[in-house]
């Protein structure tokens, strides 16, 4: 019994050491060998649009394997610095000190950063009012649901935006993210823009202080599927969140004042009209962190979404593997032309304007 | 190794590595935490615990946590699933090994195990979009409008996502870990009990009263174990407790847990200086939770003459 059982005990220890040495094995072939394996982590916001460029990317080279997990933001520049990942997806620009160590410091992977825009999408108000079907609002009256000094439907202010719409007389629930969020960032910038009392008692980030949470009123979901949960089943509320999630699940959007004073719906005629706007303020690759949130939005024009949202990549100029490095820069050279045309844009997203893929790739030089 | 001997202590030597790695692990583990969390503690000291704000900035100056908050709701939320666990999970033991038609009662032991397997994730959909509305309709509302002078239920429910949400179904989620203990035990009380009480002429409620008792400390294992699975639910919880920063008395207000916080937040805590610390911090003080109350445990325990 005793001998039975120790056999059995080095047997299966002998199996783990193999299966692990194994492992070893296979991974080695797969970095040396013909193919290539590249592997990204980052934001979930971009995912689904990076996941349609990588499956038809690997149809057209089928050489090259390339991963991407949506750890979040934060993960993918962490693992970036480490150089645990080729590449990153980054919704918010990188902050300066972050950047001034991947100058100076870099991983043994990759030298000299690079970050550009891939793809836009654009942060939407959406609402469930059983009855109500369109809505208009402007940015102060917005800003003022989402710190809870409205707190009914029917309140005068929105009911001066909306005439002729039966507001119900009832209390608004206001949903929002409860993880740290480059959505939340990029809406509560924009309150900030617009609101002179939201930037000096809520302000900007990407985990704010929701001041109706307070008064009860206030809910957070986590991530865009928890907020849109929330939303479906909670009637009477309000809430934010990216384009793609709210064409897919039907929510009913509002359509937002812009800065030229006309009510304008997301839609890739007015998130792109937004973005020529705006490109100027696009930063070069080699000095992403000097790109400020705060020019990107409430953008000029007749027909510009006010809130639109660039979403980020990472790469190295150099990388330490030269094959990879190679196959990096294939990759996004044809993420920011070919697979910038709409058979390969998600619904729910924007490609880039040509003016701004040129401009990147030149002032890239890779 | 010596595998001749024949002798009983070689078996023993041969365990005791193992015994060694198990604590090992938790030795190992409990000092991560504590390592981990160091920054947060030379940053702010014990306000992480004693206070409630999450001020995430770009600034580390600024940067300020204070947990107090998810705390309370992990308490509030695991005691009301234990406390919804404990009255379920004994009728249905009761029901099943003494009462239950032989035909339908392994598909009910089965059925309660299946329970006790599913991913967490089904029932926090579960709970977001059918119990969360139907208890706001049907219990939080009627209760508000009756009941609102008593603190309990004082808190007018707008959205529904609360501690009652959360603890109903954190005590849904727990009956079947606990309900397999005490079923166990129940099951496993000699015959020969059931017919002495019976002789002596015992209604089935006086003689299930009797039996129970038998089983006490059944019966507190498998709350200890439901307040652990309770406490440190993630994905369900967060579904459901509405993620704000609350603390308040009312069963019907929102307000967050720690490991939901913890779930929460943790994706882009790498953006922050203190925020990664902060979120060990907050792990270590479930480590505490855990230790306060299997030391509980314990103490009631030895109050019926158990463990000694």
């Amino acid at each position: 019994m005793k001998r039975s059982l120790i056999a059995l005990l080095v047997l299966l220890i002998a199996a783990a050491i193999c299966g692990c040495t194994q492992n070893k094995v296979q991974n080695k072939g797969v970095s040396t060998g013909k193919t290539v394996v590249i592997i990204g982590d980052g934001a979930t916001f971009p995912q689904p649009q990076i996941n349609a460029w990588i499956s038809a990317y690997m149809k057209l080279h089928p050489n090259v394997k390339i991963e991407y997990n949506g750890g979040g933001s934060g993960k993918g520049q962490a693992d970036f610095a480490a150089g645990i990942v080729d590449f990153a997806g980054s919704d918010p620009p990188l902050k300066k000190s972050l950047w001034e160590r991947l100058v100076n410091h870099p991983p043994a992977e990759g030298k000299n950063p690079l970050q550009f825009p891939d793809i836009i999408g654009a942060v939407v108000v959406c609402y469930n009012v059983p009855g109500v079907n369109s809505l208009k609002l402007d940015g102060q009256t917005l800003a003022n649901i989402f710190m809870g000094k409205i707190k009914y439907w029917d309140n005068e202010s929105i009911k001066a935006l909306n005439p002729g719409v039966k507001l119900p007389h009832k209390e608004i629930v206001v949903i929002h993210r409860s993880d740290a969020s480059g959505t939340t960032d990029i809406f509560t910038t924009y309150l900030s823009l617009v609101s002179p009392e939201w930037n000096s008692t809520v302000g900007a980030g990407k985990v704010v202080n929701w001041p109706v949470d307070r008064m009860g009123r206030g809910v957070g979901g986590k991530g865009n599927q928890g907020v849109v949960a929330e939303l479906k089943s909670t009637p009477y509320s309000i809430c934010y969140t990216e384009l793609s999630y709210a064409l897919k699940e039907n929510l009913k959007m509002v359509a937002l004042k812009n800065r030229a004073g006309n009510y304008v719906m997301a839609n890739s005629t007015t998130i792109k009209a937004a973005a020529q706007h705006i490109s100027s303020y696009i930063a070069p690759p080699y000095a992403g962190y000097k790109e400020n949130l705060r020019q990107l939005l409430n953008a000029p024009g007749n027909d510009s979404y006010p809130i639109v949202a660039f979403s980020h990549l990472l790469i190295w100029k150099n990388y330490s593997d030269p094959v990879k490095g190679k196959a990096v820069h294939n990759f996004i050279k044809w993420i920011l032309t070919q697979g910038q045309n709409d058979k390969y844009i998600v619904s729910g997203y924007v490609g880039l304007p040509k003016s701004i893929t040129q401009r990147v790739l030149s002032e890239a030089g890779i | 190794m010596d595998g001749e001997a024949g002798h009983i202590d070689t078996f023993k030597y041969f365990l005791l590595p193992f015994c060694l790695f198990v604590f090992g692990l938790f030795a190992l583990m409990l000092a991560v935490y504590f390592s981990a969390s160091i920054p947060i503690f030379k940053h702010e000291g014990l306000k992480i615990y004693t206070t409630n704000a999450w001020i995430a900035s770009e600034n580390p100056n600024k940067e300020f946590y204070g947990v107090l908050a998810a705390i309370y709701g992990s308490v509030y939320t695991s005691v009301l699933a234990v406390l919804i666990a404990l009255p379920l999970s004994i009728s249905f033991a009761v029901f099943v090994i003494d009462y239950a038609p032989s035909k339908i009662k392994e598909p009910l032991i089965v059925a309660t195990d299946i329970m006790a397997g599913l991913p967490t994730i089904i029932y926090g959909i579960w709970g977001a979009f059918v119990l969360v509305p139907l208890l706001k309709k049907y219990v939080m509302i009627p209760l508000y409008e009756h009941l609102s002078f008593i603190p309990l239920f004082s808190f007018k429910p707008v959205t529904g996502y609360s501690y009652l949400s959360a603890g109903v179904l954190l005590g849904i989620m727990v009956t079947p870990f606990a309900s397999a203990i005490i079923r166990e035990a129940y099951r496993a009380l000699p015959f020969m009990y059931r017919e002495a009480i019976y002789s002596l002429g015992a209604t089935r409620y006086e003689a299930t009263k009797l039996l129970v008792k038998q089983i006490k400390p059944a019966i507190v294992a498998g709350l200890l174990l439901a307040f652990g699975r309770a406490i440190g639910e993630t994905v369900a919880v967060s579904l459901v407790i509405g993620n704000t920063f609350n603390i308040n008395p009312s069963l019907f207000a929102p307000g967050y847990t720690i490991s939901s916080l913890i779930a929460n937040q943790f994706g882009n805590a790498f953006i922050y200086k203190y925020m990664v610390p902060a979120l060990f911090a907050a792990g270590l003080s479930l480590f505490f939770i855990g230790l306060a109350v299997n030391v509980l445990g314990i103490l009631i325990l030895r109050r019926y003459g158990y463990g000694r």
